[in-house]
């Protein structure tokens, strides 16, 4: 299966299926858009009446019962009627009933005009920019939340909002964040480079991979419609406690059922990933000649597959008890509330490193190709990410030393959770050593993975405290949390998804961006960033809990400048939307590989070809040999040269 | 080289010194007032002190590379491949390996000194319900109250219950913590030791009112303690 290729002579297929049918028939009824809306519709009617026919079968009172007709229609049956409108199902629904499929033309192969972008397009470039480009506007939602509120927190008392929407954006806000933005734009910025990296045409399931896509939007969506419904967002934090969570008004409902899309995604990805890179790889890429990213990916796709299905399942228990009534964990039924937590928890730490692993990979790529120089410890780094992944599934009960479980728990797992600050040491050395008598060009995604190298040490020290229960027991659930998860989230992950966004910028548009603008955007960043979130751990140990709207006066002065500083937080996002938009339109065309770098994707043009390579390429060497004479990573014209060429560098 | 490692040093003490004054001059823990706490800011100096050295490394290394081996744009030369070290890679291993397990030690053994139940200790049960708090001393009457009252001195062993969702029940100033969670007990010691006037917050979010789910917490002399039980008890 290594690297089959399809002919790049795409001109012997027909371009395009057609339908016999007139182009209004087309419209309503091909896949699309428009398709996607009626089917919503239909799906919500269908499940809508599904409901009411069997409550009345049974008799039961009252007939009409918003929360389970909102959860059969609204978010299970309008969803699917939404992917089989758009198309997603069109090929699979062919093939099982017997008709006949489309011809596998690629039609759906390559963006030509923006409209491209909003079909189910099967290209993993189209399709990791169809990530990144929703997971922005997520990520913009969730922003202007973290506005609102903080400027409701600019002072004790309530001001703006009442406390029910209180809860209900900084819930609301966490969870866009981590499941609409982290997750997600990592899987986007993989989606693009991972197969190009490996040299394959693309991923290994492309028809899967864009049904993963559409999945997203839909759990988007849904977290927030959660403010239309009645009694408003959920409320409950991302974390979503019960009993808290069984309490809640209905729009608690539409987080136990966007995180299953939102995982369902997840997963299916994840999926695609480890078959794509086991066994997609160009000949003579074997583990050990991988880039980092692909390692990287690699052990996020085994975290995400191992841990996801426990979160859907923490999810499904506590909708069971909210509109089944059952009581997974309701004390009086014979419940077992710390089980949520238990089970939350043994999916939420693996998805701390699902939100973190990917951006090891992008700073490992960015670090090497801007200093010039191989990467320090190459496979002790690959073999820390492993490390990290057996690690990180043995220290969930860290989130819960103040929690009431079993006391003996507690050691056993601070001594699991210290060790993990091993291999994540040997990580950030080995970086800074990557840069030791390097020739360093300051490029924006090298300030933003620098940014994150140290930024990232401050959030895995405050870890360190945190690690060790005696200081938890102080500094749990207060603001200290909120720095620790922002050192480590924001300074983290974010700070690398910037890098890798800057850093492929010009292969995803065949642009270049503006450095100028980059690096205004990213002192702007890294400085209100620290203005904003270094001060929390200190309004977090002298006694401030985390998600309140009200607080002591004492910390009245502390929280205001907070607020401003988060203002100008919010800002310095403005100058990057603002330097991708113009240079993505008419920045300078840029070459094929503007930073020399020798991994994959930098061998081809900018943008890609449409199956990104027109040769299959034949890997000869590891892919950080900097400085070293003669070496290549891969050889990308298997001409008698060339063959000549492999054969003396093997030798 | 030799001048490059003076340089190098110089700047992470510099760094290094920033940083801990940082951690000197601003007050970032509650002035303790319980044993307890005492325990607890002693493994927090601990971790600042370990913490301090390490991001100054870091950051020196970095801030040295950036100074020392920057090179404009248009440079087309490589760095010397260097693969790796394995000395170095062992160094890197091993001493974060004995800082983290030092630290497991010493918290573990402080976290098993604050669980030790003394003689004569105070029963007071914590119950927690939407919004508020009320605490009672079943072995002192059968009487309930909204303000928390400690004689200083004397171990308190607080059992934590609560009646709907999850709460957490806090004193900075006493350091200790622990959720009241509703259908099992839980439970946490302190010893006051020293009079004041504290805050008890809740730190679980717990619904509407969790950010006003505050309490007053007085510790009193044991005479002034015996009265005010004398006062509740009428
Ligand atoms: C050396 C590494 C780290 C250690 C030792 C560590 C330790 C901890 C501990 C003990 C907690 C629980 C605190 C509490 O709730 O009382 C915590 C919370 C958290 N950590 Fe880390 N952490 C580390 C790195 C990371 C990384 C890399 C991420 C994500 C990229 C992360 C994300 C989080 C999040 C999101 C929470 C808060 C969860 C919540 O909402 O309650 N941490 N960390
Ligand atoms: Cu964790
Ligand atoms: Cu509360």
């Amino acid at each position: 299966m290594t690297a089959t290729h399809p002919s790049p002579d795409v001109q012997q297929y027909p371009a395009h299926f057609e339908p016999p049918h007139g182009s209004t028939w087309r419209t309503f009824f091909g896949p699309g858009l428009v398709r996607g809306a009626w089917m919503t519709v239909a799906g919500f009617l269908i499940g809508m009446l599904l409901v009411l026919a069997l409550r009345w079968w049974w008799g039961w009172e009252p007939l009409w019962n918003t929360e389970v007709i909102l959860v059969v229609g609204g978010m299970v049956l309008a969803p699917i009627g939404f992917l089989a409108g758009i198309g997603s199902f069109d090929y699979w629904l062919h093939y099982i009933s017997g008709r006949p499929t489309r011809p596998e033309d690629h039609s759906g192969h390559g963006a030509k005009t923006w409209k491209d972008y909003f079909r189910v397009n099967t290209d993993h470039k189209v399709i990791g920019i169809q990530y990144l480009v929703t997971t922005f506007a997520f990520f913009t939602i969730g922003g202007l939340m973290a506005m609102f509120f903080r400027a409701e927190l600019a002072q004790p008392g309530l001001q703006f909002v009442d406390s029910q929407t209180f809860n209900g954006l900084v819930s609301v806000h966490a969870t866009l964040m981590i499941f609409l933005f982290i997750i997600p734009a990592f899987a986007g910025l993989a989606n693009f480079a991972v197969p190009l990296m490996l040299g394959a045409p693309d991923m290994a399931f492309p028809r899967l991979n864009a049904l993963s896509f559409w999945l997203l939007p839909i759990a988007g969506l849904m977290f927030v419609a959660s403010f239309l419904a009645p009694g408003g967002a959920f409320g409950a934090g991302w974390t979503g406690y019960a009993p808290l969570a069984e309490g809640q008004p209905l729009g608690q409902t539409f987080f136990n059922m966007g995180v299953q899309w939102a995982g369902a995604s997840s997963i299916m990805t994840a999926l695609n990933f480890l078959v794509t890179i086991i066994t997609m790889r160009a000949p003579g890429m074997t583990f050990w000649r991988m880039p980092l990213l692909v390692w990287a990916n690699f052990t996020t796709s085994l975290l995400v597959v191992l841990a996801t299905p426990f979160i859907a399942g923490s999810q499904f228990f506590v909708m069971f008890d909210r509109v089944m009534h059952t009581s997974f964990f309701v004390p009086e039924g014979g419940g077992y509330v710390l089980g949520y937590q238990h089970i939350f928890w043994f999916y939420s730490h693996p998805a701390v490193y699902i939100m973190m692993l990917p951006g090891f990979g992008i700073v490992s790529e960015v670090i090497s190709s801007m200093s010039r120089k191989p990467i320090f410890g190459y496979r002790l780094m690959a073999l820390s990410l492993l490390g990290i992944l057996v690690l990180g599934f043995s220290v969930w009960a860290h989130h819960m030393f103040v929690a009431g479980m079993a006391d003996w728990l507690r050691v056993p797992m601070m001594i699991t959770t210290l060790l993990i600050a091993i291999p994540t040491g040997i990580k950030v050395f080995s970086w800074i050593a990557t840069l030791w008598r390097g020739r360093i060009h300051l490029t924006t995604p090298m300030l933003f993975a620098l940014g994150f190298v140290t930024m990232f040490v401050i959030g895995g020290l405050s870890g360190i405290y945190l690690g060790s229960v005696p200081i938890d027991i102080a500094a749990s659930d207060t603001y200290f949390i909120v720095a620790h998860i922002h050192y480590v989230l924001f300074g983290g992950s974010v700070f690398t998804i910037y890098a890798g966004v800057y850093y492929w910028f010009p292969k995803m548009t065949g642009r270049m961006y503006s450095e100028t603008l980059g690096k205004w955007h990213f002192w702007m960043t890294f400085l209100s960033f620290n203005a904003t979130f270094f001060p929390m751990h200190y309004v977090g140990l002298r006694g401030m809990p985390r998600r309140v709207f009200d607080y002591d006066e004492a910390f009245g002065n502390m929280n205001l400048f907070i607020s401003i500083a988060s203002f100008v937080l919010g800002a310095s996002f403005v100058l990057f939307v603002y330097n991708v938009i113009t240079s993505w339109q008419r920045g300078p065309v840029a070459e094929a590989n503007p930073w020399r770098a020798r991994t994959l994707e930098w061998q081809v043009s900018s943008p890609p070809p449409i199956f990104n390579f027109d040769e299959i390429p034949q890997v000869v060497g590891g892919p950080y040999e900097y400085g070293v004479p003669g070496a290549r990573h891969a050889i990308l014209t298997p001409t008698k040269e060339a063959q000549k060429e492999a054969e003396e560098v093997h030798a | 080289m030799r001048k490059g490692i003076v340089q190098l040093v110089a700047i992470g003490v510099v760094i290094g010194v920033a940083v801990a004054l940082v951690a000197v001059l601003f007050q970032w823990l509650p002035e303790s007032a319980s044993e307890e706490f005492d325990r607890i800011q002693d493994i927090y100096w601990f971790a600042t002190w370990m913490s301090v050295v390490i991001f100054a490394v870091v950051a020196a290394v970095v801030v040295y590379s950036v100074w020392k081996w920057r090179v404009p744009p248009d440079d087309d030369a490589e760095g010397p491949p260097i693969h790796g070290h394995t000395g170095l890679e062992i160094a890197w291993t091993a001493v974060p390996a004995i800082l983290v397990i030092a630290l497991g030690i010493v918290s573990a053994v402080v976290l098993s000194r604050n669980a030790e139940e003394k003689e004569g200790a105070l029963e007071v049960r914590a119950l927690g319900q939407q919004f508020a708090w009320t605490f009672e001393y079943p072995e002192l009457g059968d009487f309930e109250t909204g303000e928390l009252v400690l004689p200083v001195g004397r171990q308190a062993q607080f059992t934590m219950e609560s009646v709907d969702v999850i709460h957490s029940f806090w004193v900075p100033n006493l350091g200790q913590k622990m959720d009241a969670v509703p259908g099992i007990e839980t439970e946490i010691f302190v010893t006051p030791k020293r009079t004041g006037e504290f805050a008890v917050v809740c730190t679980e979010l717990c619904g509407l009112g969790h950010a006003t789910m505050r309490a007053k917490a007085r510790v009193v002399t044991p005479a002034e303690f015996d009265q005010w039980i004398e006062e509740q008890r009428t």
